[in-house]
């Protein structure tokens, strides 16, 4: 049997995943939505503040871009 | 409903069911709670139980078989016993309970010890009371019908089509956000308004060119009745489908008639009226009405029908408002028929002067067991896209089916003989995000179509969709960190986690929990969690060791700030340290001394060393110098004041180093001993 990997869970965690690191800066540019990004785990990958993913779409959405929801019902 | 018999005390519950089954010798309250369930779908002792009832208890679980709609409040069940002659208050309801046939529907855990005390608990006329479909469907036979439809020519028939497209369009324009209600489960002001004067839900019938009254408020309270919304707390969100819409229209259209029953909060006449306690008249004063019908042996005009409702619903007149309570609500009958009745294909009218009603062939299938009418015929190809990305869609070939399908991926712009949908880049996300795929909708077009999808619409659908690849959002994820890169990578090419998002951390595909079995926890972490302490700082005052156990996700992208990793050595403890390079870079990111001070002191219990303090406040202009510098020292204070004092030496001197010693540049140092040999002091020069 293989020998089981040492690991910490994080949970219940919102995040942005960006196709590339242009475009997280291009978010992070973006004043309304720099506001909920509380880190950048990297340069693709930007933590939103909890509780505010649903501004985060919104916001998102305000910008012209079609963001993939995973994990919610229905995607 | 388990649950439920659970509550009841044994003397209730032997009091209430021992006519429906026979306790045994030795047999569990348990045992006996599930033959009460059991027995709930056995038609003959179903039927020996519904024919002992008394007549009024009989006359109601009767019309709640008709309704098909299991639930009822217990008001409503008193005003549909009264409509149909029985008015004993909460008598009918209360022999339905004793019998077995009804059951409390209400969601407390409180003990039932009798029925008339659970009324009280559970909200009196408000109290919820169900009755199994099983036994719904027995009890529709209780009362004999006329075996075949009354004489005459029928005057327009529906195509069943318009209530469900408009309720398809209530939930496609309420999708994009909650509808918001007040505390006391109201429309919000602004979602009222926004219904009521939606262009396309309130548009006139296609059919009969009949406005109906908040009919844009109608569909979304019917939607959400058919289960196309779910509750929150105080708001309705949108379900990401419309479920289970069948390809025949009889299916959908008996759950709708069904649901019906369920919105408390609309008038033929008035419209949006939601009534204090929500026992709004309409359902009952519709289904009494309805059997009527079915029991009628020849058509039956409005102010036929409305009579017996004035004579015997207890609340419906007095609802009536004074207009129509002159003719004794027929105009109310007559409205009801027409926007609801008549579309849903429930009644037809019948040609002659004046109009009269009898029920249609589904009407009768619902109301009189007559066997379900075949379904329309089907003609598939039935729209048409055009290049501009809008879509024309015949009535002729829709089907609920087609209409669900549609309403997940295409905004409806006009519903008539002919409706119009149009092809967005919002609808086709909505589409996306409901779990449909680009090449589900392409099928569902291509298979409807009647000419092949125009190249460019075809184009902007892959567009559309290509762009939902770029941004990813995920609300709420687990997050697997490991020790190492290595370790990550191990776990990738074992499928424990499938995304890589940064060296160490990883997910799942779809963000939920990994398989726990292949991974050994040191640690479990909620995102929302108060940050806690788990860094300590050596006595370097610069090394910082991150305790793997405590750390939250936030300290990975925080810590990274202000210093920089040191290379794992081996253990479970990452180390990281402040540079003069890195908290210079913090400092240029806005992170001043107070706000480093701040997160060491919430991370490590203490504020920036003293190191990291002269790396981040040295200034660096002017440079530190070295130079040959001759110290002096004097024989007391007041000698090195007045030296300091008196101009001639003051500026000779460059620093005073203490109370007794200064500092004087060595090419100076010759001019300081003329000046004070001038006052016969003699400066003794040492190596």
């Amino acid at each position: 049997m293989q020998p089981r990997l040492v690991a910490k869970l994080h949970r219940r965690v919102c995040f942005v995943q960006t196709d590339d690191a242009v475009l997280a800066e291009e978010l992070l540019a973006r004043k309304k939505l720099a506001a909920e990004i509380v880190g950048r785990l990297s340069d693709r990958v930007l933590l939103v503040r909890p509780g505010r993913v649903d501004a985060v779409i919104d916001e998102l959405l305000k910008m012209g871009h079609a963001p993939q929801v995973v994990g919610r019902a229905g995607s | 409903m388990r649950d439920t018999l659970a509550r009841y005390t044994d003397v209730l519950f032997r009091l209430s069911t021992g006519s429906l089954v026979k306790p045994k010798i030795g047999q569990s309250i348990d045992d006996l709670r599930d033959r009460v369930c059991d027995a709930q779908s056995n038609a003959p002792v179903i039927d020996r139980r519904l024919r002992e009832l008394p007549a009024g208890a009989q006359a109601l679980v009767r019309l709640m078989g008709l309704s098909r709609c299991p639930v009822w409040k217990a008001g409503h069940l008193i005003a549909l016993a009264a409509a149909a002659g029985h008015a004993d208050g909460f008598a009918p309801v209360e022999e339905l309970l004793g019998a077995g046939v009804a059951f409390p529907a209400d969601e407390g855990d409180s003990k039932i010890a009798d029925f008339a005390a659970w009324f009280g608990q559970a909200g009196t006329l408000a109290a919820p009371v169900f009755v199994h479909p099983a036994v719904l469907a027995r009890a529709r036979g209780l009362v004999a019908v006329p075996p075949a439809k009354p004489r005459g020519a029928t005057v327009g028939t529906s195509d069943g089509l318009e209530w469900p497209l408009r309720i398809a369009a209530a939930w496609q324009r309420s999708r994009a956000a909650a509808v918001k209600t007040t505390l006391a489960k109201t429309l919000f002001k602004r979602d009222l308004a926004r219904l009521q004067s939606d262009e396309l839900l309130i548009s006139p019938f296609a059919e009969s060119a009949l406005a109906v009254p908040d009919a844009g408020v109608l569909a979304f309270e019917w939607a959400v009745a058919a289960g196309l919304f779910r509750a929150g707390v105080n708001e309705f969100v949108a379900e990401p489908a419309i479920p289970d819409w069948s390809e025949s229209p009889w299916p959908t259209l008996t759950h709708l008639f069904a649901r019906f029953f369920a919105v408390e909060t609309w008038d033929p006449r008035a419209g949006y009226a939601p009534s204090e306690g929500g026992l709004n008249p309409t359902p009952t004063a519709a289904l009494a009405m309805l059997d009527q019908l079915a029991r009628a042996s020849a058509p039956r005009t409005a102010a036929e029908l409305a009579g017996p409702l004035w004579e015997h619903h207890p609340s419906w007149p007095s609802a009536l408002s004074r207009d129509d309570a002159r003719d004794h609500g027929a105009a109310w009958v007559e409205a009801f028929l027409q926007a609801i009745a008549g579309p849903l294909r429930l009644v037809e009218a019948v040609a002659g002067e004046p109009r009269a009603y009898r029920l249609a062939e589904f009407g009768r299938h619902l109301l009189c067991g007559d066997p379900e009418p075949p379904p329309p015929p089907v003609y598939a190809q039935t729209l048409m896209v055009q290049p501009n990305a809008e879509m024309i869609v015949y009535r002729q070939g829709l089907t609920p089916r087609l209409i669900a399908e549609l309403s997940r991926f295409a905004a409806w712009k006009r519903l008539g003989t002919a409706c119009t949908l149009e092809l967005t880049a919002d609808e086709t996300y909505r589409g996306l995000e409901s779990g449909l795929t680009l090449a589900v909708m392409r099928q569902t077009l291509d298979r409807h179509a009647m000419r092949p999808l125009p190249a460019n619409v075809a184009d902007l659908l892959r567009r559309w969709a290509d762009k939902r690849e770029r941004v990813t959002v995920y609300p709420s994820a687990t997050l697997v960190e490991f020790l190492s890169p290595a370790d990550l990578d191990l776990a990738l090419s074992r499928g424990t986690v499938a995304i890589k998002l940064t060296d160490r951390i990883g997910l799942t595909a779809d963000g939920h929990d990994p398989d726990f079995r292949l991974l050994r926890l040191i640690g479990n972490r909620e995102y929302d969690a108060r940050p806690a302490k788990c860094v300590s700082i050596a006595p370097d005052g610069l090394t910082l060791t991150v305790d793997a156990g405590q750390a939250d996700l936030l300290l990975e992208a925080e810590i990274g700030r202000l210093a920089e990793p040191l290379p794992l050595n081996g253990t479970a403890h990452r180390q990281f340290r402040l540079t003069p390079a890195s908290l210079r870079a913090a400092n240029s990111k806005g992170m001043n001394l107070e706000s480093i001070d701040r997160w060491l002191g919430t991370r490590a219990g203490e504020p920036l060393s003293a190191a990291g303090r002269l790396f981040l406040t040295f200034d660096p202009a002017p440079r530190p110098q070295a130079r040959t510098c001759r110290v002096v020292r004097l024989p007391s204070p007041e000698f090195a004041d007045g030296l300091l004092q008196w101009p001639d030496t003051a500026e000779l001197v460059r620093e005073r180093l203490g109370p007794t010693a200064v500092v004087v540049d060595d090419d100076r140092l010759p001019e300081l001993k003329a000046k004070l040999n001038g006052l016969g002091i003699e400066l003794e020069e040492g190596l």
